[in-house]
């Protein structure tokens, strides 16, 4: 045993009678707490996660999975969102290994294609060295990624439900019931502040009340 | 109170994107020495888990009860960061963000320091503001008494049913008092209904029989006060004398009366009647043998109406054939309505010898003596139905004229007088006060009666869930409500005229000089009430006006010289500003931004403050003001208020446009940064205002014009009234009047300016005129009426002039 792992179950004891949960992240030994989540505890101690569908008002549903994370214990790894996934003591995890990048480019070329309009999109997909998309572009003009962020948001943070996701699987969408113009809307606007990709600016005018 | 105030203020780094572009530690360490600021830190994330955690200790630690997060937008963020704090009894209005990242690091392309400035200014305004809170714990409604179901309407009796079988007494007043009267009056409203008759009775029985109903006779309606939970009604008695009665809820169930007129003009009379008509013979039982033809027609009552009407038809043609074995009645319905019947009850049809047929909306249908001539949708011919007798439909009118009655006491008002509807409140809920008044009935929307007997019921229901509330101890008034003085309202009734939610009301009914109170359980603490009452006796509780005087003070204090003030109402200009800030657009760091709940709660005082504390202009972005402003008219108030502003800032020397008025939809960013960038492109056109004694003078005098009652009261007068559909700019008289308020807030202005040349000490009239620059026989008159009021006082003579003092009372 060196004395760096010495070191550390030693720090790992003491956390332990604290409360503390410790593990590592990228190789640095980090502490958390009972309840938090990876990416909360990643990014106290500094490392950047991308998020797209996380917002701390409301309640994470890693429904994006760009905030993907290999989690590694007893010599296997598992890729998970980071928004989800509590922390659990004793375990490695890479925020940025070939792994998680390959899956997060994988992440951006489907987004690309899928809401090609929306220009946070481009520029995360830029940021991560994705630029084109090998999958069919059906709705050029398409810039929702159907997170459901706006519509979390709706609930939780104001408390009215204007607007709720419609249809399933490819068809889903963000809409207000019946595709009528919501009358619980008060347009507050939280939705078009929360929206990651700008896509709620062309939605809000069908969804919000008249 | 002010003493006990531990702030703590905590500083949200944001993962560099606050952090990065200014310099919190030098924030924390001017902060720190701020008097007050009990703590300061800084943090990576407050809104994820780890900085809560460490917040909420810290916050434990020092003992804080006033907590200012440098952070994010309190639109999004504050619950969640209240919520935290609820444990250590800091209540939500004791928590306040600046919003550090979207009104300033976001949108300002200038160095860190100039940030670091900035930041320091809006910060030091939110601590001078929590400083000044005296918080408000929200008001508990006790929920004791029957619910009063007023309006005579048949929904009541389904809601008294409901209730009765949940254990809840409820008060019904109407003019029937037996099951019979109730359904003999029934056709009126819901004609086509006797064939459920013996239903109807059966559970009219069980609410006349049932000892938890009380019903009393309906008498006309003199007041309704109180709140959820305890309502006072007041009737007017035979004997001339009013009664008063307590509820715990109110039911509105009003319908509409059908009229029948329109149906004469056909001719035939007696052959020719309309629903009502049939009914009448029905119950009468002098039907005359014959063919019967049901047309629906008045097409141009709506679809609903005709579908409603059909119903009717399909119903009393099954009462007919049940009564008159021979008659085979037929119902011409128009091909387009969906007509309200099922696979079964068209076999009932054929079986009982109904004929139901849809007619082509397409050509109108003609009445011809015996005969129905009209074009079949499904061979396109034209057919031939023979009457004896022909019904056609009966026309719904206008609610019952209880509704009228009703409409003068209760925050209910008629859409195009055709329907009524409950004033919108387009609010969060936490904001929004318990709805407890409940309107059922076709008076809202026209219904059927199984839907108004659903919608009984379902009030009742409402009811119960309000009262089941209460037990549970959480039927709490909203966090922020306007509060009375009552040892300063003079009973004008201005803020009655003027309130849009129903919570101001008289503290004893009564008209004339009464003292008015604000019911917290009604109020939407929209404060155009507060800010425009003349007596300055009105208060926004957990959001006042001093509390927002102390923000901007602190705020101009530490601003540049070319420094404005931006207040942005949360519902448009502010939620449009953070817009701006997620989609990267940026304008001038000048431009210190504060955000109000609506533009229509700022004390006109608030304006003249800032310009007497140097501000350079002030601009004031809401929410577009027709049909979408929150709070009924707070961007209409408040353009008023800024026109008196622009008058008093002429008077003073000022360009009048130092302060604009505009608006913005929240989905408007651009819109947003436009109006920012055009008016401060419209102040650098002006001369800077260099500090000079004869200004400061003058607008010490525009403040305290400001205040003064009288010039409250004419600036009152034109704010737009709920009653009032619309306010035209070019009203009645508009030129006239806006010519009297100059003239009223000239001889106030000059008043101010004597009453300040004098409180250096006492002068004769030509010293006064002398340091005014004013001619003396202009200001004579005005002394004159100082005295008259006993603002000023003739002290002595000396050499042959008066010399004037202020009075020792002020």
């Amino acid at each position: 045993m060196s004395a760096k792992q010495a070191k550390d179950i030693k720090e790992d004891k003491k956390a332990r009678d604290n409360g503390l949960i410790s593990f590592k992240i990228n190789g640095r030994v980090v502490q958390g707490r009972e309840g938090w989540t990876i990416l909360e505890t990643a990014r106290q101690y500094g490392f950047n996660i991308p998020t797209l569908c996380f917002h701390p008002a409301v309640k994470a549903i890693g429904s994006c999975r760009l905030c993907v994370v290999e989690v590694c214990q007893n010599q296997q790894a598992r890729v998970v969102a980071s928004c989800v996934t509590p922390v659990q003591a004793g375990v490695e995890v890479l925020t940025d290994s070939e792994e998680v990048r390959n899956v997060r480019r994988w992440v951006l070329e489907m987004l690309l294609a899928n809401c090609p309009a929306s220009r946070q999109i481009r520029e995360l997909a830029k940021e991560h060295g994705v630029t084109s998309t090998r999958f069919k572009v059906e709705h050029p003009e398409d810039a929702c990624v159907r997170c459901g962020l706006c519509v979390r948001a709706c609930d939780q943070v104001v408390g009215v439900r204007a607007i709720s996701l419609g249809n399933r699987g490819i068809y889903k969408e963000v809409t207000a019931p019946y595709h009528q113009r919501s009358t619980d809307c008060i347009r507050c606007g939280t939705c078009l502040y929360v929206c990651p990709t700008g896509a709620m600016e062309q939605l809000f005018a069908q969804v919000s009340a008249a | 109170m002010k003493n006990d105030v531990k702030l703590g203020i905590f500083l949200c780094e944001c993962g560099g994107k606050i952090g990065g572009r200014m310099n919190l530690a030098d924030l924390q360490e001017q902060l720190g020495r701020e008097p007050g600021v009990h703590h300061c830190s800084i943090h990576s994330y407050l809104c994820l888990s780890p900085g809560l955690a460490e917040m909420t200790r810290l916050a434990q630690d020092h003992g804080l009860n006033r907590v200012l997060l440098g952070a994010c937008s309190d639109r999004i963020m504050k619950k969640k960061f209240a919520n935290e704090f609820k444990d250590l009894s800091i209540m939500p209005p004791q928590v306040d963000l600046v919003n550090l990242k979207d009104h300033l690091a976001a949108v300002h392309d200038d160095d860190p320091s100039e940030l670091t400035r900035k930041a320091m200014a809006l910060l030091a305004g939110g601590a001078a503001s929590l400083g000044k809170l005296e918080p408000y714990a929200p008001v508990l409604a006790d929920f004791q008494g029957p619910a009063l179901i007023m309006g005579g309407g048949i929904s009541g009796f389904a809601a008294a049913r409901e209730l009765a079988r949940r254990g809840m007494e409820s008060l019904i007043f109407s003019d029937a008092q037996s099951p019979g009267e109730v359904l003999a009056g029934l056709p009126r409203t819901y004609p086509g209904n006797r064939l459920y008759f013996r239903d109807l009775e059966a559970m009219l029985q069980e609410v006349f029989s049932n000892p938890l109903v009380k019903i009393a006779p309906d008498q006309p309606v003199e007041f309704v006060v109180g709140h959820v939970g305890d309502y006072h009604v007041g009737l007017q008695q035979n004997h001339g004398g009013v009664s008063e009665t307590t509820g715990a809820a109110i039911i509105l169930a009003l319908d509409r009366e059908y009229a029948g007129e329109k149906a004469w003009t056909i001719g035939g009379v007696g052959r020719v009647i309309d629903q009502l008509e049939l009914e009448e013979r029905l119950a009468q039982k002098r039907m005359k043998p014959g063919r019967v033809v049901f047309w629906v027609n008045h097409r141009e009552e709506g679809r609903r109406a005709q579908e409603l009407s059909a119903a009717a038809a399909w119903r009393n043609s099954q009462v007919l054939v049940q009564e008159y074995a021979e008659m085979r009645p037929t119902v011409l319905y128009p091909a387009d309505i969906r007509l309200p019947v099922s696979g079964s009850d068209l076999v009932e049809a054929r079986r009982r010898g109904i004929t139901l047929s849809p007619y082509s909306p397409d050509i109108h249908p003609v009445v011809r003596s015996g005969y129905l001539a009209y074009v079949s949708p499904q061979d396109h011919l034209e057919h031939e139905a023979g009457w004896d007798t022909l019904v056609v439909s009966a026309i719904p009118g206008e609610p019952m004229a209880k509704a009228q009655e009703l409409m003068r006491c209760l925050p209910i008002f008629s859409n195009n007088g055709h329907s009524l509807q409950k004033g919108p409140m387009a609010l969060k809920p936490d904001q929004k006060p318990v709805e407890s008044l409940i309107l059922t009935g076709s008076a809202m929307k026209l219904c059927d009666l199984d839907e108004a007997l659903q919608e009984g019921k379902s009030a009742a229901r409402e009811v119960l869930h309000l009262r089941e509330k209460a037990r549970k101890g959480s039927l709490a008034s909203p966090l922020v409500v306007v509060s009375v003085d009552q040892d300063l309202c003079e009973g004008c009734g201005l803020c009655n005229e003027i309130c849009t939610c129903g919570g101001v009301e008289s503290v004893a009914p009564g008209k004339g000089p009464v003292p008015r109170h604000v019911s917290p359980h009604t109020c939407d603490g929209g404060g155009s009430c507060a800010a425009a009452c003349p007596y300055e006796a009105m208060k926004l509780l957990n959001n006042s006006s001093q509390q927002l005087e102390a923000r901007i003070r602190a705020i101009l204090s530490r601003m540049p010289e070319n420094g404005v003030l931006g207040f942005v109402c949360s519902w448009g200009g502010q939620g449009a500003a953070e817009l701006a800030a997620v989609k990267g657009l940026s304008y001038s760091s000048r431009m210190h931004l504060i955000p109000v709940n609506c533009l229509g709660s700022i004390d006109p005082a608030i304006f003249s403050m800032a310009f007497l504390n140097g501000v350079q202009g002030i601009l004031l972005a809401g929410c577009p003001p027709i049909g979408v402003c929150h709070y009924g008219y707070g961007v209409d108030h408040t353009w008023h208020r800024v026109y008196l502003m622009k008058k008093l800032l002429a008077m003073c020397g000022l360009e009048r446009h130092r302060i604009a008025l505009g608006y913005v939809d929240v989905n408007q960013p651009e819109a947003f940064v436009n109006m920012v960038d055009s008016f401060l492109d419209n102040l650098d056109l002006m001369a800077p205002l260099e500090p000079s004694e004869d200004r400061k003078n003058k607008l010490l005098a525009a403040h305290a014009t400001m205040h003064r009652p009288r010039v409250r009261w004419v600036l009152g007068v034109s704010l737009r009234r709920p009653s009032e559909k619309d306010f035209p700019g070019d009203q009645y008289n508009a030129v006239d009047f806006d010519e009297t308020t100059q003239d009223v807030l000239r001889e106030e202005f000059l008043a101010a300016r004597i009453i300040g040349a004098l409180t250096d000490g006492s002068r004769n009239p030509l010293d006064i005129a002398q340091a005014l620059g004013e001619h003396t026989a202009e200001i004579t008159p005005v002394i004159n009426e100082l005295m008259h009021d006993n603002r000023i006082i003739r002290q002595r003579w000396e050499k042959g002039y008066p010399i004037y003092g202020l009075a020792k009372a002020g």
